[in-house]
């Protein structure tokens, strides 16, 4: 964490700030997403509508109804966090294929919804704010501020998921992930717990997702809610480390600068090329590194006779 | 009697794409009814083998269908790889290794396909100029009566399989009840190897009836593989009549819904059908009551 | 786990340091540029920026601007997310000061967004969405027609051309419109219900649809039913091809269609759906003019332009690549000689002194920017109002340009087009 700060503080070029900013907000949403993915075991491939439902919320208040985004970005994780409830009581009792295809159509519903409720949501033609700084929008002029903001958005979700696992409500979704018929046996209510693990895992995307609508002024469904932005949300925490607090932080600072350098060596070169490479790594290691990159370390850490946590 | 033909037209048409839908999503319910898993690459299976009928049309100047003779097999070896590298290594570790590892394979097999074959659409000409044949005050175009066919024939053969020969018992003993099945002196792991091969191959016979019909690009896929999921959803994960219906259901749907609601909402419809299905009966119209949500798929 | 922390520190400060390049100086005109080389636009990028290159070579054999060549630094930008990115990097990495690009509409939102905060000089040669000049920005110039254009290029065409060919007024005439509901699809489809408005046409159908659609049978089922005279369309290549198909196989036809740009401009078309498409109309930037519309120098500069673009590409050149080589050129031999630096302020004024008449880039186009001095809309500031925009004609003997009538090469033929038993 420190190492992170510093990073910041030490004020590195500004493009380099923007590879940290960017690093800091998607530790930020794996994070969010590992609660429900990682802990609870609801792997869930539409997590962009909880995102998107974030980023509209605020913008849409800011824009129409004058309404701070500091404000406004409650409001859109509450949304999420309702949506979020509605969504697992549904699919509550589906596993599985089912339940990650459910997430996955859930998603496309709130897309497909998103670009047609033009009046709302500016459809296709997308939703911009304004781009002049104030700080009372949310809006700075200054990217050493947006890092700030993206680094305690990070430290937050970090805080809540260390807090979640070492509270007992942690262990009852353990349990449950692990083997749910035992757990309930033992009197945890698995419809509840899940419940709430979303709920907490789609109000923290949503303000995420806030927090980048700020950042980046503007927002189209087909770039904000796509299943190409759900798999992300799945894929860091994964190959970082599903169900740990620093897997899914250390799959942000690897993919992301990661995805950065490919594409501006090869991007501009052979079309398709970063891709192509990016898809052979993630099989790669989702086949010979299953516990993603911090499982890996970790073993071969204590390996070397490390005795530290 | 015009809002007759309109609608007898509109089901027609949804009828004959929707056992296209279907021949293309079978493969997929078969491997998801046997091994359990998902393939996310499945859309672009379907597109390498697109590119392959539409390269053999192009190079050798015979049409699509007889282009099976070479794409079918291909496929069948190609399945028979990524499931050796792939899926086997997958199958005793969490879920989501199969799910991520066939996502980075997806990712992979469009990008390189976008690096050989350049963005470009690419087509096969017509049968029959593209004209149509009418059947009563109906228009259908050739190509996708014989769809219809191969769909058909296809679903009768490979039930007649499952029924009857020993493979087929095996098969279907798999899907049952893979570890009693092992059990009982059924290779499993072979079982599954056959399953992925053939789903694979399937996917080659659909992308043989597809190809005089949809342009092939690198990200065809992606239009597809969400209608692939949801047909096999519907229908009922390893019920290769579910796939039919499913296929069949999704394709009037869409053409239905299209003219009388609003083209703009394209798949937002069978997406809620979908959830709907996952709510009220989650194993499909043909699927077994209780496979969806008793966990015999971890 | 501190350790584990040092290490990923560790790790990630690596791979974050090898982003940090330092940035030459050097004495060339470095330009950033972003088009969408690969991802679902790639074709657009791809023809843009080859017209693009071919501007720069030719500048450069003349010597350069001022004596210094010309050099791009290339980004590629397949979405709006990546667009900001890639341009931050080139300008906060690579230090550029002057940017191109950018494709499409969306990526042209994205990326003049970026480079207005960092007060960055942005020339845009293709994207068309009206919201592009209307934000207020103060560095965005773009060069291209904005979509409202392409709308009233339709209705205009329809109004003064189809009108008499039909020999139908334009009361009688059943106009259906079609629009993919995507952002280009949605601007264009708005601009030409509200011009439509303004001169009292009447559309008999209006919908928008799903640009992903695997089956076009309950659309043109419903087409069918209306029966208009004329369609405007637009779409993108795939559902252009998927429609005209379906058009066919269910016996659907029209006297005259008006594609949009996108789709129906893509050269592809005939290799797709074969001679289907001769016939078919085309609102789009014009891409070959009548020689006569163009001033005497620029006739030479776009016979060069043609010819190098065959010997890259073997196609001629689509209208979105010709608006691109245009504006490039212009930014070449009008902008950037009178700047003694590349600071976006001096550059804007520049701009803005600009007085091109029609005709003098190779495309039919002139330039003279709005400056929130735009009667109909105030807010505007950046629109080239003399970009030229028109109809072209999917002929046998090429994509020939039929309207307006001081940019037509050749008539409009096939009116009203044959039913699809006689094609």
């Amino acid at each position: 964490m420190t190492a992170c700060i510093a990073l910041v503080v030490i004020g590195p070029s500004q493009h380099m700030l923007d590879v940290i900013l960017l690093s800091f907000m998607w530790a930020g949403l794996a994070l969010a997403w590992n609660i429900a993915g990682g802990y609870a075991g609801l792997i869930s491939l539409g997590h962009a509508a909880f995102f998107g439902i974030g980023a509209y919320t605020s913008s849409i208040l800011t824009v129409k109804a004058g309404v701070t985004p500091w404000i406004g970005m409650w409001v859109g994780a509450v949304a999420a966090a309702v949506i979020g409830a509605i969504l697992t009581l549904i699919c509550a009792r589906l596993r599985g294929p089912f339940f990650i295809l459910s997430t996955l159509a859930a998603a496309e519903v709130v897309r497909i919804g998103a670009l047609n409720w033009t009046s709302v949501t500016g459809g296709a033609e997308g939703l911009m704010i304004l781009p002049t700084p104030s700080a009372m929008n949310m809006v700075f002029g200054s990217k050493t501020t947006y890092a700030m903001l993206m680094l305690i958005y990070m430290v937050v979700t970090y805080v809540v998921t260390k807090a979640i696992e070492g509270s007992r409500y942690g262990y009852y979704l353990f349990a449950i992930r692990d083997d749910e018929e035992a757990a309930s046996a033992a009197g945890v209510n698995p419809l509840l717990a899940r419940t709430g693990a979303m709920c907490t895992s789609a109000f923290l995307t949503a303000i995420g997702g806030s927090l980048f609508a700020q950042y980046f002024l503007f927002l189209d469904p087909t770039n904000v809610i796509s299943p190409e932005l759900s798999f992300q949300f799945a894929l860091i925490p994964a190959l970082g480390g599903l169900g740990t607090a620093i897997g899914p932080v250390l799959g942000a600072f690897v993919i992301t600068p990661l995805s950065e350098l490919l594409r501006s060596y090869f991007g501009g070169g052979a079309a398709g090329l970063h891709l192509a490479i990016y898809g052979a790594v993630l099989i790669i290691v989702m086949l010979y590194f299953p516990s993603g990159i911090s499982g890996a370390l970790m073993r071969h850490l204590t390996w070397k006779g490390d005795s530290a946590r | 009697m015009v809002a007759m033909t309109t609608i007898g037209q509109l089901v027609f048409s949804g009828l004959l794409i929707g056992s296209i839908y279907a021949l293309m999503s079978m493969g997929l319910t078969l491997i998801f009814g046997v091994l359990r898993v998902v393939n996310f690459a499945h859309g672009e299976f379907l597109m390498f083998a697109m590119y392959g009928a539409w390269a053999f049309v192009t190079y050798t100047g015979f049409n699509a269908y007889v282009a099976c003779l070479a794409v079918v097999p291909a496929m069948l070896l190609y399945g028979a790889l990524i499931h050796w590298i792939i899926i086997r290594p997958g199958l005793n570790k969490p879920h989501l290794v199969v799910v991520f590892a066939t996502m980075g394979l997806s990712i992979l097999m469009q990008n390189l396909a976008l690096l050989v074959f350049s963005a470009d659409l690419f087509d096969v000409p017509p049968l029959n100029a593209g004209r149509s044949i009418t059947i009563g005050p109906f228009y259908a175009k050739l190509e996708l009566l014989i769809g219809f066919g191969v769909t058909l024939l296809a679903t009768a053969v490979i039930h007649v399989v499952l029924k009857s020969t020993y493979l087929g018992k095996a098969i279907r003993a798999t899907v049952q009840d893979g570890e009693a099945a092992q059990l009982m002196g059924i290779p499993v792991p072979r079982i599954f190897l056959i399953t992925f091969s053939a789903g694979s191959a399937l996917v080659g016979l659909s992308a043989c009836v597809m190809i005089p019909l949809f342009s092939v690009f690198p990200s065809v896929g992606l239009n597809f593989v969400l209608i692939a999921f949801v047909v096999v959803v519907l229908g009922g994960m390893g019920s290769l009549e579910g796939a039919l219906l499913g296929g069949i259901c999704i394709g009037v749907v869409q053409s239905l819904s299209g003219y009388y609601v609003a083209p703009a909402y394209g798949q937002m419809f069978f997406f809620i059908l979908f959830l709907l299905v996952m709510v009220f009966r989650p194993a499909g119209l043909m699927g077994r009551r209780g496979e969806a949500t008793l966990g015999m798929l971890d | 786990m501190m350790r584990l922390s040092a290490f990923a520190s560790v790790i990630a400060t690596v791979l974050i340091g090898h982003l940090q390049a330092p940035a030459q100086g050097q004495e060339t005109i470095r330009i950033g540029v972003l088009e969408p080389m690969t991802g679902p636009a790639n074709k657009n990028g791809i023809e843009n920026y080859t017209a693009m290159e071919i501007a720069r070579d030719m500048i450069n054999e003349r010597g350069g601007i001022n004596g210094k060549k010309v050099e791009y630094l290339l980004a590629d930008v397949p979405n709006p997310t990546a667009a900001i990115s890639e341009t931050e990097r080139l300008i906060t990495k690579d230090g550029v000061k002057i940017t191109m690009g950018s494709g499409i509409s969306p990526l042209a939102i994205a990326v003049s967004q970026t480079t207005e905060r960092h007060g960055v000089f942005h020339w845009e040669t293709a994207g068309a969405a009206d919201i592009i000049t209307k934000r207020g920005f103060k560095y965005t110039f773009q060069v291209g027609p904005a979509g409202y254009r392409y709308a009233q290029a339709a209705i205009d065409f329809t109004m003064d051309d189809l009108t008499k060919r039909l020999n139908k007024p334009i009361e009688n005439l059943r106009i259906a419109l079609l629009w993919e509901n995507r952002a280009f699809g949605k601007s264009v489809g708005d601009g030409i219900r509200d011009y439509a408005k303004e001169k009292n046409i009447k559309l008999i159908y209006d919908e928008g649809y799903d640009q992903f659609a695997t089956d076009m049978t309950p659309i043109v089922q419903k087409l069918k039913d209306v029966k208009p005279d004329v369609l405007i369309a637009i779409s993108f290549p795939n559902d252009a091809i998927l429609f005209q198909r379906k058009a066919k196989e269910l016996d659907f036809y029209v006297s005259a269609l008006i594609g949009v740009s996108a789709g129906y401009s893509n050269p592809d078309l005939r290799g797709s759906i074969g001679d289907m498409v001769d016939g078919i109309f085309v609102s789009d930037f014009a891409a070959k003019v009548n020689p006569k519309a163009l001033m005497p120098e620029t006739v030479k500069i776009a016979e060069e332009f043609f010819k190098r673009y065959d010997a890259k590409l073997h196609r001629p050149p689509a209208g979105h690549a010709s608006s691109s080589f245009s504006a490039t050129w212009a930014l070449f031999t009008e902008v950037l000689p009178k700047a003694k630096s590349l600071d976006a302020p001096e550059l804007r004024e520049i701009a803005l002194k600009l007085d091109l008449p029609n005709g003098a880039l190779v495309n039919g186009s002139g330039i003279k920017f709005t400056n929130n001095d735009w009667a109909p809309d105030p807010k505007d500031a950046g629109q080239n109002l003399r970009a030229s925009i028109g109809v072209w004609q999917w002929q046998k003997s090429g994509n020939n340009q039929v309207f307006p009538k001081n940019l037509a090469t050749h008539e409009p033929i096939m009116v009203p087009l044959p039913e699809w038993s006689k094609r």
